[in-house]
């Protein structure tokens, strides 16, 4: 054999092994990226068919909350649900299988590339520096700048931390009493504080009355009034800033809220001369957003309507910001309870009762965890109690009633209309009878418990079940006119609703049958409000009508102001306060 | 090969424990079916403590014996395999002597914690071995160590400034380790352990994720971790600045020839430094005095900023968020949520106990302010001092004594007769 060609042939088969190597370590290179692309697109794609965060799952289950019983809803969710896990654990075995293959993949790209890099090694051939001595000193010179400019990255990092953190804990142990609003001998404040039950009942403290019935039943209000013909208006007075809540009354004065993206605020008036008394902006609530949420101007930041036990008043906005204040006018606590989700924007009333403030926050779609039902130490604004609803936004109003020998806090919210114990917050019973977006509020009418669905139905149930009553203590259904936003009055005996198109309807407390009905032919926003033995509609171009709470209509008398009215009448001392657009009238002899 | 396996495991890991992260939600079940309570698996038994604890001494024996007597590459490598097995895989990273510290650490500070004395062996002997005899537990019994070893493919160089100034990280981390385990706050060292998530087989997608991204660093970077995170290396550092027997390229005389310096991955070699000039001495000398009087102004001004700490560590312990939790649900700006309803617990003791951690909290950043301000002082006063040297020597501090340098080395390589005599390069060659 000729020498040369056997050295030529030598010298070939490095190289030809060389490139064998390098093109298995590329090809398993290509075929790792692939693979892991595959992967890392399966994992991030997966995340569509968790169950819990599938929109069309998760739409199901609202839909299935809406209406609970429809077993084809039912049938729906659970073929989804295991689809989706069948999906889960079959990506699951493709991961594990996608592993395996990435590890073979790794493991001759490695091979190979190391198996290249050998036949392509070089002797090292290092010599020692020939400065050594100056090197090292420049090491050290680039080293110390590099420590120094280190050091000062890792403090800067550490004091951006140290300077952006902020705590909720009080600064020693010695304010923790104050904290949980006690005093330092450790009693609670609240309770020490008596409850003006008779005081309470000849108010107006809250939205519809003392008992959200929108009811007065001892008290008298004037028959007639026309303020173009100066008659029967004994003040009249400006309102700084809109709003759709109705006017509170207690003893000489009257409160009410306004508010817009800018500035939220109480207003306290003089019953006597309709003086402003005061007016106290609720700015700086800790928490609050310093930009206000958008909120429709149908509804406003003020719909809701303010309440007072007599002792503080207090006021919530669509913001979410809750404050309550003294009858001074200074604000005694107040917290941001986080900007409500609500379509609409937030309009439920606040209640009181015995010191407590009673706050019903239902918002969202019905997910778990965002509506909810608070009672606060009226005081101290410390939460007594808190109770998750399971419902989406409502705009209803809760109410207060004594009855099956338990103080009861009534909700309405989609589907349920529910009562919670006072004491604790224990569901005492519940009825599914609700739908549609739930505006009117319960009342309490006869000692049965009314809820409405809006333009749908009127519902009535006895107070003494448990759990869901809603086949064993329903008393009686109307679809008699029912409204779609105002709420129901009574005075126990009658009922009396009205409808946006101003059509009113009476129904007997007792079994719900319909006793007459009165077409106003006006629109109407305000819900109708009853003062002894007269009840009061008032549109919302300002007229209104008086008539005899009656089983047959029998017209009183009539009133006519220059305004627009969307809120409830209140009565308080023989005279009926209207809240206006523009501003706030007393009603009555001077 | 061996190696090739090994790095091809650790993707394996990587591939396959990140799958385990996600958890499957349980479905509504309207039956009333309720899913079965977990139950707590039975307590290791105590024999095999004491097994851990012989594994590690042996381990401990057997890499000295490598490293010192039969300086074998081959006998620490298989060393190393064997230590991540049991170490790493079978025990699954626990008990490790880098989580020790902060068992140690607890026991001091809390009178009601029962060091396990696994973990104080854990803790003790690697130091012990240090103290006399450099870093063999890094060398081959350290499974985290081990697993970096086995995939560094292509090591390039770390500039020396580089290294410096990450070489911080490790003192400071192990400032904090120490300072969250005596307060009770957790063990942020095992937390953060970006190899245990592989050990395992689990863990949250960031620890994979970073312990991949170190993996992938340490195929051309020898040892990330060990160098620019470990805070019981920063121990083991210190320990070796004494250590009585220490690493050495060859027994037999230094030819100068640099292939060990080459060979280090780890920028472990210190190459031959002659002795300086008495002119820039005299410079060398006054910088190095200035910063030894700053040393106490840098511990003070380190105290005074470590104290502003102390909020912004506290809010790591869950007493002190379960406190804050409570108190924002109080003022209304959350809402009570439930795992808080489900603690059932009376939240006035809850906001005094948080009061009293982050007391302790106050006086933890004073001492690790200090430290810090003390690591970055002595680093300072390292970098200026000067040290002649006549041979190529492994820095005790940053050698991992894993006998690459002894198989480059040509004077070693004839001392045991793997290269003949007479191509015994010279100085003067």
């Amino acid at each position: 054999m000729n020498p040369e060609l056997a050295n030529a042939g030598q010298e070939n088969l490095p190289r030809a092994a060389y490139r064998a190597w390098l093109a298995a370590a590329w090809i398993a290179a290509v075929f790792c990226l692939a693979l892991s692309a595959t992967l890392l697109y399966q994992r991030a794609t997966a995340t569509t068919n968790d169950p819990w965060k599938s929109p069309q799952l998760r739409e199901l289950k609202a839909r299935l909350a809406q209406a609970p019983k429809d077993t084809q809803i039912k049938t729906q969710i659970r073929a989804l649900d295991l689809e989706y896990r069948q999906r889960f654990f079959r990506r699951l075995r493709m991961d594990r299988t996608g592993g395996w293959l990435l590890l073979g993949g790794v493991t001759v790209f490695l091979l190979a590339a190391q198996q290249a890099a050998g036949l392509r090694k070089t002797q090292a051939a290092p010599q020692p520096s020939p400065d050594a001595a100056a090197e090292a000193l420049r090491q050290a010179g680039h080293a110390r700048w590099a420590v120094g400019v280190g050091g000062a990255v890792v403090c800067g990092c550490l004091a951006f931390v140290a300077l952006n953190t902020q705590t909720c804990l009080p600064a020693s142990a010695a304010d923790i009493p104050q904290l949980f609003g006690k005093t330092s001998g450790g009693a609670a404040s609240a309770a020490g504080e008596l409850f003006p039950l008779a005081e309470f009942q000849a108010n107006w403290p809250r939205f519809r009355g003392p008992d959200g019935s929108g009811c007065s039943p001892k008290g008298t209000a004037p028959l007639a009034w026309d303020e173009q013909a100066k008659t029967g208006v004994v003040w009249k007075s400006a309102i700084p800033l809109p709003g759709f809540n109705s006017p509170i009354v207690w003893g000489n004065r009257v409160f009410i809220s306004g508010g817009d993206a800018e500035k939220r605020a109480v207003f306290c008036y003089d019953t006597a001369d309709g003086k402003l008394v005061w007016e106290r902006p609720i700015e700086n609530v800790a928490g609050s957003p310093a930009k206000a949420p958008e909120i429709m101007e149908q509804t406003g930041y003020a719909a809701s309507t303010m309440a007072t036990d007599g002792r503080r008043v207090y006021v919530i906005f669509a913001n979410g910001d809750l404050a309550a204040l003294g009858f001074d006018g200074a604000v005694v606590w107040s917290k941001h309870l986080g900007v409500p989700k609500n379509q609409y924007g937030h309009a439920t009333s606040l209640a009181v009762w015995q010191g407590k403030l009673i706050v019903q926050l239902d918002q969202g779609e019905g997910e778990p965890g965002n509506s909810r039902l608070t009672v606060f130490d009226g005081s101290t604004g410390k939460v007594v109690w808190e109770k998750a609803r399971k419902v989406p936004g409502s705009w209803a109003s809760p109410i207060v009633v004594e009855a099956a020998g338990k103080t009861q806090i009534i909700t309405a919210g989609v589907p349920w209309l529910a009562a919670y114990a006072f004491a604790d917050g224990a569901e005492l019973w519940k009825a599914e009878v609700l739908d549609g977006e739930v505006t009117p509020s319960p009342i309490l009418a006869g000692g049965l418990i009314c809820g409405a669905s809006p333009s749908n139905k009127l519902t009535a149930f006895r107070p003494d079940g448990s759990g869901d009553v809603t086949k064993t203590h329903l008393a009686w259904t109307s679809e008699e006119n029912i409204p779609d936003v105002t709420s129901p009055a009574t005075n126990g005996e009658l009922i009396f609703y009205i409808t946006s198109s101003g059509m009113l309807t009476c129904l007997d407390a007792k079994d719900g049958k319909k006793l007459w009905e009165h077409d106003f032919e006006v629109e109407m926003q305000a819900s109708p409000g009853i003062a002894g033995n007269r009840v009061y509609v008032v549109s919302t171009t300002g007229q209104a009508w008086v008539f005899e709470a009656a089983r047959e209509y029998k017209e009183l008398g009539k009133g006519a102001l220059d305004d627009k009215f969307f809120a409830s009448p209140a009565f308080a001392a023989g005279r009926l306060y209207l809240r206006g657009n523009a501003s706030l009238y007393c009603i009555g002899e001077k | 090969m061996r190696r090739f396996l090994n790095i091809l495991l650790g993707f394996l890991l990587l591939g396959s424990t990140a799958l385990a992260e996600q958890r499957f939600p349980p479905p509504d079940f309207e039956s009333g079916y309720k899913i079965p309570a977990p139950t707590t698996p039975f307590a290791r038994a105590e024999f095999l403590q004491y097994l851990d604890m012989a594994a590690l001494l042996a381990a401990l024996g057997v890499s000295l014996w490598l490293v010192y007597r039969s300086r074998s590459r081959r006998g620490i490598a298989a060393l190393s395999l064997c230590s991540l097995a049991y170490f790493g895989f079978y025990r699954k990273g626990c008990v490790c002597a880098i989580g020790s510290v902060q068992n140690v650490a607890l026991a001091m500070f809390d009178s009601h914690y029962a060091l396990p004395l696994t973990a104080l062996v854990f803790f003790l002997a690697p130091l012990v071995v240090a103290l006399f005899a450099g870093r063999a537990f890094c060398a081959a019994v350290c499974p985290q160590g081990a697993i970096q070893d086995l995939v560094l493919l292509k090591p390039i160089k770390v500039p020396a400034w580089l290294e410096h100034a990450l070489g911080l990280i490790p003192s400071l981390f192990l400032g904090a380790g120490v300072i969250f385990a005596a307060t009770g706050s957790g063990f942020i060292i095992c937390r953060y352990d970006p190899m245990v998530p592989f050990f395992r087989f689990n863990g949250s997608s960031l620890m994979l994720g970073v312990g991949a991204a170190f993996l992938l660093v340490g195929m051309f970077v020898g040892r990330p971790y060990c160098r620019f995170l470990c805070p019981y290396g920063a121990l083991l550092r210190m320990a070796t600045a004494a250590s009585q027997w220490r690493v050495r390229v060859t027994p037999d005389t230094c030819t100068q020839c640099a292939l060990c310096q080459h060979s280090c991955p780890f920028g472990a070699l210190r190459e031959p430094v002659p002795a300086a000039k008495s002119e820039s001495l005299r410079g060398a000398r006054k910088r190095l005095t200035v910063l030894l009087l700053l040393l106490p102004v840098w511990i003070g001004l380190g105290a005074l900023g470590g104290s502003k700490l102390a909020t912004a560590a506290s809010m790591v312990n869950p007493t002190v968020k379960l406190a804050e939790r409570y108190v924002r649900s109080l003022s209304g700006g959350e809402k009570e949520p439930l795992e808080i309803q489900r603690a059932e617990k009376n939240p006035e003791p809850v906001v005094a106990s948080a009061l009293d951690i982050r007391k302790r909290f106050e006086l933890c950043g004073w001492l690790f302010g200090g430290w810090a301000g003390l690591v970055l002082g002595a680093k300072f006063i390292a970098l200026s001092t000067r040290r002649k040297r006549s041979d190529f020597e492994p820095d005790p501090g940053a050698c991992y004594a894993c006998a690459r340098c002894f198989e480059t080395c040509p004077s070693e390589r004839i001392r045991r007769g793997l290269m003949p005599v007479e191509l015994e390069p010279t100085n003067k060659e």
